[in-house]
């Protein structure tokens, strides 16, 4: 009887154990990167980073897929070039931004071309034992059905892993149908808004979206900014880039909400500048799971 | 004799439409050493104009390389080499077009491999020819399949020793360029770069040195050789994108320029210190740039006193005849800020707004030329400094100056303040075109505004009295309207843009009630657009009896006149159907009143409250209905729209304090009471209808 008893008490420990695991255990733990530059050529601060700081996945953009008013449906653009390669042991995941104006309609085939794309970018390249690949696209209102319907294609047409960018905005909106979600926690703000506000990351626009954040069905990895914003202008004194403090700060806000999000943490994206910007502590809170 | 008002009739008509443009800053950059003729650019330009001069074309054909077309034009001249050169470089094309990767076929291995055979075949094929009479073709061609190939070293080799000999073609720059390239890859960049600034590859020089643009980088070039050729360059970028982050901070200007980069203050004193290092250590031979970069600096960052005084001393000083007129540029601009507008400034700044005219194409005019073509530095300084510091400097003093300068720089705001301004200030500066010039100002502006294309003179009359009456009109002051518009022939009003709403629209309409939408066949008839009189004038006389006799009126006829003006006011008002009375166009969700003019909406109101005093309870009915129209009072709407992102869609949130709440719970409230029961226009309003489902909740 008290075996029984044991039994039963272990058959409820498993059960209140299932039911709360963290809904981000199907993201592969661990620490990642960005790389979203058109020529791969990494330099040496860029490789001592991936190796300090036990990167084991990287995020390669592949190319952009934009719309082309002279051409019949979107094409690829700025494809990367391969002058280097990642080091062994690193996964790289191909990585495809589209522009969200390419799913204002359906596109036949689309899917099939870009997946074939990166197959040949891959074999081309020497690019071994890829499993996953990543689409990146603002999806709105307008554009989400079209795009869930293009992941879905994606998803067969790649008969691997697929997972897709998440912006804030697009926590409200039903999720996708792809194995994860990597939550973009940048760009937060109207870059064409002149407020004391910082576009690339500002607790205050992070704020209203977290009460999406832990009934999201869709298991997530963590995206934070350690880039500058070169191009946009705001004022003499302001250089669009993003105090430590306020990454950390809006880290632990979106891990208070939902935990497991500390066990996927990719930063956007590898590039010495953005390595120096920092100090080795910054790194080591970003990605401390 | 009322040439002045040279008004087409096209720039009238589409004059408030610009609103919806958007009205730049003008900032156009002040600190600019060299003409911006790009290299790339100015190669395609001439190997285009030598393919048609080849091909039989005239020069301004359009040509687009077309390996079919020119070799049959080879062939037509039998001329077996060209056409083994066209068909190569053909293959070199379509490797680069490949190279883009923009197709959807991205290259396999065998397919890059092959690539890499076509090229060293184009290139060992380019080689064979280097002794014909196409020696420098093909020698370009070599060059060009040795870049794609990485053979950079061959290049250096092959331009020392072979192509540096060729005679002077648009091939030899361009050879010229590649070796630059290629010394640049093989470790030469100081040499590639002086090569670069020497042909004005200003792209070369953005990708070499897009990370090279600070304080730091420019310092560094300095230290290792202070007459380093890239320096203009640099300096010109750094100064220029110091201005517009501090343009940004004035005029909140955003997207930038490609290529920008956030100077921050701290950046741009560390550069005035260079620019003051560089003219005291006297190794540079262009002080005058050094000395015009750190004075535009101050003016910009730190002390305009300062600026102006080291401005003074740049204009002294050596550099290239460019970089002197920069100078010159510069300290009109910093000087003209700071001084106060005097007969003496006149003088002054009339003799150097003279001298920049002159520089420009403005004063020289070429046939055929887009805008951009003319535009050239001296045009742009030239519209910067008018738009920047004259136009406000003569704004309140002498405001025909301001006129006058926005009429030589050719800004239509000319237009739009001669349209909006006073009676008194149009006339005055009539009698300042017509008048003796005084000052240095107003002898360059008269001669620059006489060098300009004269209107027909009878033209020119109508569109004076139409402007001074309408003007009239606007005040409401019905006499003197009609005395000015008297003199305006209807021929005149029949070539108006606005021609066919005049014949069309009646402004005894009531917009509440009837909206007098064109029908798509009045578009395109002539016949629909006939005028047979003047629409303004009878507008006038109109208003005129019809208000003129008001004190006469009592009870019921003075309620009902009171409605009828209110329907004319409402109609003229820039939101009605009949807007061509007040205005020659029409721009929604721009258009407001403006100064010197009754707000004609509120007139139209005070007349209707007047109206729904009556105890007929038709015309009260109509009076209340009428006091409801949104288009009288768009900034006292019943409710406000905030997006709903959840619901994609707008949510009307109830104001309770508006204008048009308090007239439709006026209007509800007689309803209930109307012993007619409610009028069919009201009923069937959608207005009423949302309106009267938030008023119950």
């Amino acid at each position: 009887m008290i075996r029984r008893k044991v039994c039963y008490a272990l058959l409820l420990v498993m059960f209140f154990t299932a039911c709360n695991q963290q809904p981000d255990m199907n993201t592969e733990p661990g620490n990642s990167v960005y790389y979203w530059r058109t020529d791969l050529r990494l330099d040496s601060t860029e490789r001592a980073f991936l190796h300090l700081y036990n990167i084991n996945k990287v995020y390669c953009r592949y190319f952009d897929v934009v719309q082309n008013d002279t051409v019949a449906g979107p094409i690829p653009n700025a494809t990367l070039t391969f002058n280097d390669t990642i080091p062994e042991g690193i996964e790289v995941i191909p990585t495809v931004y589209i522009t969200e104006d390419c799913m204002h309609r359906w596109h036949r085939g689309l899917a099939e071309k870009l997946v074939r794309r990166i197959r040949q970018m891959n074999e081309t390249n020497d690019i071994p034992n890829i499993r996953e690949i990543q689409i990146d696209c603002d999806y709105t209102a307008k554009s989400r059905r079209t795009y869930y319907e293009f992941l879905d294609s994606v998803r067969s047409a790649w008969g691997g892993r697929v997972s897709t960018t998440i912006r804030l905005h697009q926590l409200s909106m039903p999720a996708p149908t792809v194995d994860y979600g990597v939550l973009m926690i940048y760009n937060t703000g109207n870059p064409n808004k002149f407020d004391e506000r910082n576009p690339i990351l500002d607790m205050r626009d992070v704020k209203p979206y977290l009460r999406y954040l832990s009934d999201y069905p869709l298991p997530l990895a963590a995206a934070y900014p350690v880039f500058s914003w070169l191009r946009t202008i705001h004022a003499v004194n302001v250089l669009h880039t993003v105090e430590a403090d306020e990454i950390l700060r809006v880290k632990h806000a979106v891990e208070q909400e939902r935990p497991s999000l500390s066990a996927a943490i990719i930063t956007y994206h590898l590039d010495k500048e953005n390595i120096n910007r920092y100090n080795p502590e910054t790194y080591e809170e970003i990605y401390h799971h | 004799m009322k040439k002045f008002i040279i008004i087409s009739l096209l720039t009238v008509v589409s004059l408030p439409l610009l609103a919806c443009a958007g009205i730049g800053t003008f900032n156009y950059y002040l600190f600019n050493l060299y003409d911006n003729d790009e290299f790339a650019y100015r190669m395609e330009r001439i190997t285009s104009n030598n393919w048609k001069v080849y091909m039989g074309l005239n020069e301004d054909d359009w040509f687009w390389f077309s390996e079919e077309k020119v070799t049959e034009a080879a062939k037509q001249k039998n001329d077996a080499l060209m056409q083994s050169y066209v068909h190569q470089l053909a293959r070199y094309l379509k490797i680069c077009d490949d190279v883009q990767g923009d197709q959807w076929e991205y290259p396999t291995k065998e397919e890059l491999a092959k690539r890499r055979t076509t090229l060293e075949a184009i290139r060992a094929y380019a080689n064979t020819k280097l002794r014909t009479r196409l020696r420098s073709q093909h020698g370009l061609l070599y060059m060009r399949a040795n870049m794609l190939l990485g053979n950079h070293a061959d290049n250096v080799k092959f331009w020392e020793e072979t192509a540096s000999q060729y005679i002077n073609s648009v091939y030899k720059d361009m050879m010229y360029n590649i070796y630059a390239g290629a010394l640049y890859k093989t470790g030469r960049t100081d040499e590639g770069v002086d090569i670069f600034v020497e042909q004005g590859d200003y792209r070369s020089l953005m990708t070499i040195y897009y990370k090279r643009r600070s304080y730091a980088a420019i310092n560094d070039v300095y230290n290792a050789n202070p007459k380093a050729r890239v320096l203009p360059f640099l300096l010109q970028d750094f100064v220029n994108n110091a201005q517009e982050a501090d343009d940004a901070v004035k005029y909140e200007s955003f997207g930038g320029k490609l290529f920008i980069r956030d100077i921050t203050k701290d950046e741009a004193k560390q550069m005035i210190a260079l620019c003051k290092r560089a003219v005291s250590e006297q190794k540079t031979d262009a002080p005058a740039m050094w000395q015009t970069a750190q004075a535009w600096l101050e003016y910009m960052f730190a002390d305009k006193k300062q600026a102006l005084s080291d401005i003074q001393k740049a204009v002294t000083m050596e550099g290239s005849e460019r970089m002197q007129d920069c100078a010159r540029v510069i300290r009109l601009y910093i000087e003209a800020s700071m001084r106060k507008q005097d007969t003496d400034f006149d003088n002054w700044a009339g003799a150097e707004m003279q001298w920049l005219y002159n520089k420009g194409n403005r004063a020289n005019p070429k046939p055929n030329t887009s805008y951009f073509e003319r535009s050239s530095y001296y045009d742009n300084a030239f519209e910067r400094i008018v738009q920047q510091v004259m136009a406000d400097k003569y704004q309140t003093t002498r405001p025909e100056v301001t006129v006058a300068l926005y009429k030589v720089q050719g800004f239509y705001g000319c237009q739009e303040y001669l349209d909006t301004t006073t009676i008194a200030n149009v006339q005055q500066y009539e009698a300042y075109l017509t008048g003796a010039a005084k000052t240095e100002m107003d002898r360059f502006l008269k001669n620059a505004i006489r060098q300009q294309p004269q209107q027909d003179e009878a033209d020119a009359d109508n569109e004076y009295n139409d402007l001074i009456g309408t003007k009239y009109l606007r005040l409401c002051q019905w006499d003197k309207a009609i005395e000015w518009l008297s003199k305006v022939p209807i021929a005149f009003y029949q070539n108006r843009g606005y021609a066919l709403y005049a014949a069309l629209r009646r402004t005894s309409v009531e917009p509440w009630i009837e909206r007098q939408f064109l029908r798509d066949a009045e578009y395109y008839s002539e016949g629909a657009r006939r005028l047979y009189e003047s629409p303004k004038l009878v507008f006038a006389k109109q208003m005129q009896q019809m208000e003129y006799g008001m004190n006469m009126l009592q009870g019921k006829s003075r309620y009902q006149r009171c409605y009828d003006l209110a329907v004319r006011y409402a109609q003229v008002n820039f939101s009605g159907d009949c807007w061509f009375i007040m205005r020659d166009a029409k721009s929604p969700g721009w258009d407001e009143v403006r100064p010197n003019e009754v707000d004609l909406a509120a007139r139209a109101l005070d007349y209707l409250r007047e109206a729904a005093q009556t105890t007929d309870p038709q015309l009260k009915e109509r009076a209340l209905f009428a006091l409801s129209y949104g288009e009288l009072q768009p900034k006292g709407l019943w409710a406000s729209l905030e997006w709903n992102s959840e619901k994609a869609d707008y949510d009307r949130i109830p104001q309770r304090n508006s204008s048009q709440w308090k007239a439709f719970a006026s209007l509800i409230d007689f309803e209930r009471q109307n012993p007619a029961g409610i009028a069919r226009y009201v009923s069937r309003c959608d207005e009423y209808d949302t309106f009267l489902k938030a008023y119950r909740k």
